[in-house]
């Protein structure tokens, strides 16, 4: 893309702007990273007087940030399994075949993506009591599982669609069952999309509070969950503690998938024609 | 993995190979259809189940009727407006538009919606041209900046903002170091809700509009300099022409998520007067007031529904212009 209008691009003067972009966005991560490490720091001192990993200790050894360690453990594998159950049989079926309805079905998948979440959520919620699964494990499953079911068809549909169907008839030419091949074929060849679904399932799950605070507190309170009472009653160093281990698997399983999401896996997700 | 344009499910879809060929019978075409239909069907009946039923209700519920599905949550509610025997009342409805609170929530509301979606599809605007049009490092270095704050949990990223920008903050100790004590501080502000909700949601749009520009091929930009058109003319005489549908979803998507969000404002704003999605949740658990926060979240539902006009506006016009 090194075209006519680089020279232009280039007079620009992007460094000022670049610099502050960087600020606005780095920022408030590099301060939070700071204060997980910080003994006492107070204003206006620009980083911490004495530096100290006792906090660290303090998180470790409340019994509460540990339950709500195991509980986000627990329940974003689940919601991811559930979710890949639930939907890549659908995204199969929508990549490779006609059926009645299929496009109303796709337009009514997408348009969940039009409701503001809260709003969505305290719907829900209301139903949720008349069937007596407000605070059970059942609702927070099934509230985390909704947010994953756009991507967790739409990606994998279009990785089914991607495996060239030659390649499936040479298997079949060669004497292979369609059950056959879909497993030792299209399935190893649509495996990397069907990866970043998952990956994308896990994080919706492991990052999503609005839902759980509404459907699964006071008896689930996932690490996002808890996050919302940590700022609130904690000293900030705790909280960015436990920010900072909450971070962690979003951050290296978004790495994993970087490059897919650049690529515009998530931003074709929106687009309908 | 560059996935090719064709694959996605909403083209028309290629027909299984073979199928038909395979078993010409009625009875075989019709498993044909029937078997990929029932594939299709449990994400699309969870949908239906745990979004457009409970959204049925719900509306059946803020128009007072409390029996039913709604007989559980109206066991526990306060002050709730039933219709009795008519088919419906406003009572609930009248009760919160006009409480002069809300009338502000909504306001706030829509004020910070406007600024940070204007704020991010510029910004977006200008990182993704900048990724189109220059090789440099530093062209690089912007555009995996603004996707950062995908990374991040937006529970973290507010509460990293909270700290950024609080009254101990890095930004208030910068303003004291250069003489200036009466910096604001923005945790607890409106305007704080806004600057957290442009960071929050700057990689949508950025990806939206970058996967948008790369669609545009190079001689259609050389032509048009050709022409004699600077950066100016060819953004708006090419490149915003091509990229309408890829703007307006960022626009609309970005404004649904920023009206309907509740950990920001939650986290980084006021306790009153707030944006609807604290108000609405609130007033449902804290306040114990389920019909009260469900006409909230209609209210909601109302907005995004206009937001979403354009959208489809788009959508339908470039889904015509490609038939054509």
């Amino acid at each position: 893309m090194k075209v006519p209008l680089r020279s232009l691009a280039r007079r620009t003067p992007p460094a000022a702007a670049l610099a502050l972009l960087a600020l606005f966005i780095l920022g408030p991560l590099a301060w939070l990273l700071l204060w997980a490490f910080a003994g006492t720091w107070t204003y206006p001192a620009l980083l911490p007087q004495h530096w100290s990993l006792d906090w660290w200790g303090e998180v470790f050894s409340a019994p509460q940030l540990w339950r709500s360690i195991e509980l986000s453990l627990f329940f974003s594998p689940v919601v991811t399994a559930v979710s890949a159950v639930v939907c890549l049989p659908a995204a199969y079926a929508f990549a490779r075949s006609s059926f009645p309805l299929r496009r109303s079905f796709l337009v009514l998948l997408f348009s969940t993506n039009a409701f503001p979440k809260i709003g969505l959520y305290l719907a829900i919620a209301g139903l949720f009591y008349s069937l007596h699964i407000m605070g059970s494990a059942v609702g927070v499953v099934l509230i985390q599982l909704l947010g994953t079911i756009v991507f967790m068809v739409w990606i994998p549909a279009a990785a089914f669609a991607g495996v060239p169907p030659a390649l499936e008839e040479a298997a079949r030419d060669a004497g292979a069952g369609r059950v056959r091949t879909f497993l030792w074929v299209t399935l190893p060849v649509a495996a990397p999309g069907i990866f970043v679904a998952m990956v994308l399932a896990f994080l919706a799950s492991f990052d999503e509070a609005q839902g759980t605070l509404l459907v699964g507190a006071p008896n689930y309170v996932t690490m996002p969950t808890q996050m919302y009472s940590l700022v609130n009653n904690y000293p900030p160093q705790a909280a960015a503690v436990f920010a900072l281990l909450l971070s962690v698997p979003s951050v290296a399983l978004m790495l994993l998938v970087r490059r897919h999401v650049m690529g515009g896996a998530l931003a074709r997700g929106f687009q309908l024609h | 993995m560059e996935l090719p344009r064709s694959a996605g499910p909403g083209r028309a879809p290629q027909p299984a190979p073979r199928v038909g060929a395979r078993r010409a019978t009625v009875r075989g075409r019709l498993s044909a259809r029937v078997g990929p239909l029932a594939l299709a069907l449990p994400p699309i009946a969870l949908v239906l189940v745990f979004t457009g039923f409970p959204i049925l209700i719900a509306v059946t519920y803020t128009l007072g009727h409390l029996g039913g599905y709604n007989s559980a949550i109206s066991a526990i509610g306060l002050h709730q407006y039933s219709a009795g025997h008519r088919w419906a009342t406003f009572a609930a409805y009248r009760n919160v538009l006009g409480d002069p609170d809300f009338q502000a929530d909504v306001v706030i509301t829509i004020w910070v919606t406007a600024v940070s979606t204007l704020s991010v599809v510029v910004i977006a605007w200008v990182v993704a041209l900048y990724a189109r049009f220059s090789s440099s490092w530093a062209a690089r270095l912007l555009s995996s900046l603004s996707v950062v704050p995908l990374f991040v949990p937006v529970v973290i990223a507010s509460y990293a903002f909270l700290t950024f920008w609080g009254p101990g903050g890095f930004v208030k100790t910068m303003a004291h170091a250069a003489g200036l004590p009466g910096f604001p501080v923005l945790s607890y502000t409106m305007d704080g809700v806004t600057l957290a909700e442009i960071w929050v949601n700057i990689p949508f749009a950025v990806l939206m509009l970058t996967s948008g520009l790369r669609n545009v091929p190079d001689s259609l930009v050389e032509a048009a300099r050709d022409a004699g058109a600077g950066l100016g003319a060819t953004v708006r005489q090419v490149l915003l022409p091509l990229n309408m549908l890829p703007t307006v979803i960022a626009m609309t998507f970005t404004a649904i998520s920023v009206i309907g969000s509740y950990t920001v404002p939650y986290l980084v704003g006021p306790s009153a007067p707030n944006m609807l999605g604290v108000e609405a949740a609130d007033t449902f658990s804290a306040f114990n007031q389920p019909q009260q926060g469900e006409v909230m979240a209609m209210v909601l539902f109302g907005l995004a529904a206009l937001l979403a006009v354009p959208y489809l506006w788009a959508t339908w016009a470039t889904n015509k212009r490609s038939v054509r």
